[in-house]
């Protein structure tokens, strides 16, 4: 009984660089059309889907569609005035997630300012149970997606004093299992995506001292199959998105040069679409925004020179990370 | 961000500008659709009373798209509210609100099936059935390891049964990860447990060396200090024999190494022959060459401090 390693055949011709004018494109037309189908069903995750956006277009240098100044009072009108959270567009509930992307994008830009950073903090505070952990919003959702959420948009505003941070710590260590990975709760199954969200908690909180380091880079390295991608867990197909969350997880830890990343910048350029623009998860298929903001990180983490480098914490421009001060731990090799 | 579901794995179809048309017709209509019904619920919401008609497009909003959390949080709060009414009407409440209920639990069982990552309705599912005067816990979602757990706590399950269970899910397919965390989450090893484990690994590896899942709980099976010397030298024995007959087989070199390295035993001549294997190693599977470099240089260290 042998086992087939689940991966996939890349194409015969996989471009050689980054289609930049096909990705700024394509990014741009994202929301410059209120009835793009797309954009119109998916307004239940706008705000994030703005940071990816947002957030390519800053990695290849670009401006987006929209100015600054659009942007930001689109973001100040899914604040709720009540609870101090953002939520994914207007007249949607609040939630985490969008609250941490709304944030990202603001401190990007510099415009912290148009919204209630005050309100923002009193919102993450209300999220954390007596065990340490964080909800997603007020009906109880608990993961450690968003425990990271809860310390990027604090560290981001200065204001991680707001929280039992002790507390956070003890609740993301708890979810450590026995291959040195992390799950969404204590005893859940380790997944690379939530490998990101916890150890990019531990370098925010500067507690990497937790990480068992050997063994958890070396089940992210395993991660990387013959056709030079990432998949999330063991025998999973590839995916882009890991491209950065293994790929940052291993900077963090020092240990970046534990995969090939010539292979692995072979499989991100084959996910471009080379007609519409975009990077899809697998090639061949449709591209997205999501893909394409953790495809161009990815090939940033390996050193293209033409993006702008990525913070591997926040997935964020650097500079910005430098503007802000902020200096989350990153072991050395 | 965020671990988004909706856009992974569509293949891209090449269309002509017919079907392009027929298509982008369709869409708008759906759209238009979508924004109607979104408008409908979202104005008709207020605290102390709800509209079934706002109550039912949710419903078809989400069996088509589980992931619009805020219709899972209006859903919340029209079943608080019957919660609320159900306790003033003494003779028929409970029954009302355990209909309405059980009602709830289909809506994320028809998600769930179309959409088994929905996190939304995951929890969804969870916050009914805690809000649930009669819970049914015995259904057929034991297989989704979080919610197994979830339900063995409330039905109470005993250890011995979930390690048999566990036992029989790995002998019919010792391939599959999550099975081998599931078992790892069971209990604490101690010296009497490392044995059976360490049987289990063994038989598992020899079925499938080229299969990564066991080799992974073996790591962590030997970390455990309550391994004996005896224990280790036998299973080094047995890899040997086991690379024999796969002798291209990286995952026995590299157990290998663990049994001989910092991991178990170490001396002398385990380290010279670790020097042997991380060079092996770096033949077998150049794609993690940084790692046995890495280890290589350490173990290199090592042998010339101690000659």
């Amino acid at each position: 009984m042998a086992t087939l390693i689940k991966d996939i055949k890349l194409p015969d011709n996989v471009p050689s660089n980054i289609l930049f004018e096909k990705h700024i494109e394509f990014l741009k037309e994202y929301g410059q059309d209120e009835n793009n189908y797309e954009y119109g069903m998916m307004d239940y995750l706008r705000v994030s889907g703005m940071y990816w956006c947002l957030t390519a277009l800053e990695f290849m240098n670009a401006s987006p569609s929209h100015t600054i100044e659009e942007v930001a009072q689109y973001i100040k009108q899914c604040q709720d005035p009540e609870s101090g959270g953002i939520s994914a567009c207007i007249g949607h509930d609040p939630h985490i997630l969008h609250t941490t992307s709304a944030v990202q994008i603001l401190c990007t830009y510099n415009k912290l300012d148009v919204i209630d950073t005050e309100g923002v903090v009193k919102y993450i505070k209300s999220l954390q149970l007596p065990d340490g952990s964080f909800m997603g919003d007020k009906w109880g959702e608990v993961d450690t997606r968003f425990s990271f959420c809860a310390v990027v948009t604090l560290s981001l505003l200065k204001r991680m004093d707001a929280i039992d941070v002790h507390k956070a710590v003890d609740f993301v260590a708890s979810c450590k299992n026995f291959d040195g990975g992390f799950g969404s709760r204590p005893l859940s199954e380790s997944h690379a995506g939530l490998m990101f969200c916890c150890v990019g908690f531990l370098s925010i909180t500067n507690r990497l001292d937790i990480v068992d380091r050997d063994t958890l880079a070396w089940w992210l390295c395993e991660r990387q199959l013959p056709s030079g991608g990432l998949n999330g867990r063991p025998e999973k197909l590839p995916d882009v998105c890991y491209s950065w969350w293994v790929l940052s997880s291993l900077t963090m830890l020092g240990r970046l040069h534990w995969i090939d990343g010539n292979a692995l910048k072979t499989y991100i350029l084959a996910c471009q679409d080379t007609e519409t623009g975009g990077f899809a998860d697998r090639p061949g298929d449709v591209a997205d925004p999501y893909h394409t903001v953790f495809g161009l990180a990815g090939l940033s983490l390996l050193g293209h020179k033409a993006l702008q480098k990525v913070n591997p914490t926040y997935c964020m421009p650097q500079h910005v990370i430098d503007r802000l001060q902020l200096k989350p731990q990153i072991l050395l090799n | 961000m965020s671990l988004n579901k909706s856009w992974h794995g569509r293949l891209k179809v090449r269309t002509t500008e017919e079907q392009k048309a027929q298509k982008h017709k369709e869409q708008q209509k759906k759209l238009g659709a979508y924004r109607l019904g979104m408008k409908q619920i979202l104005s008709t919401r207020k605290p102390d009373e709800y509209d079934p008609t706002s109550l039912s497009i949710s419903s078809q909003l989400l069996s088509v798209n589980p992931d619009i959390y805020t219709l899972w949080n209006y859903r919340k709060e029209v079943i608080l509210l019957r919660i609320k009414q159900s306790q003033k009407d003494e003779i028929d409440g409970e029954e009302d609100l355990v209909q309405f209920l059980e009602n709830e639990l289909r809506l994320t069982e028809q998600c769930l099936l179309a959409n088994p990552k929905s996190y939304g309705s995951w929890h969804h599912r969870s916050w009914v059935l805690m809000k649930h005067p009669k819970p049914n816990w015995d259904n057929e979602f034991m297989h989704v390891w979080d919610y197994r757990r979830l339900i063995i706590n409330k039905i109470g399950i005993t250890l011995t049964d979930e390690l048999q269970f566990s036992m029989e899910r790995l002998n019919a397919n010792f391939s599959n990860y999550s099975s081998w965390h599931y078992r790892s989450t069971l209990r604490k090893l101690d010296a009497k447990s490392v044995g059976t484990e360490l049987t289990l690994v063994q038989n598992a590896v020899f079925t499938d060396p080229a299969d990564s899942s066991a080799w992974f709980y073996l790591r962590w099976v030997l970390s455990n200090p309550t391994v004996t010397a005896e224990q280790k030298q036998e299973f080094l024995d047995a890899l040997d024999d086991l690379e024999q007959l796969e002798p291209e087989c990286k995952w026995v070199i590299m157990a290998k190494c663990w049994l001989t390295g910092s991991l178990v035993l170490s001396d002398k001549d385990y380290i010279d022959r670790r020097v042997e294997y991380y060079k092996k190693l770096l033949k077998l599977d150049p794609t993690r060459k940084g790692q046995y470099l890495d280890y290589l240089k350490a173990a290199e260290e090592k042998t010339k401090i101690t000659s």
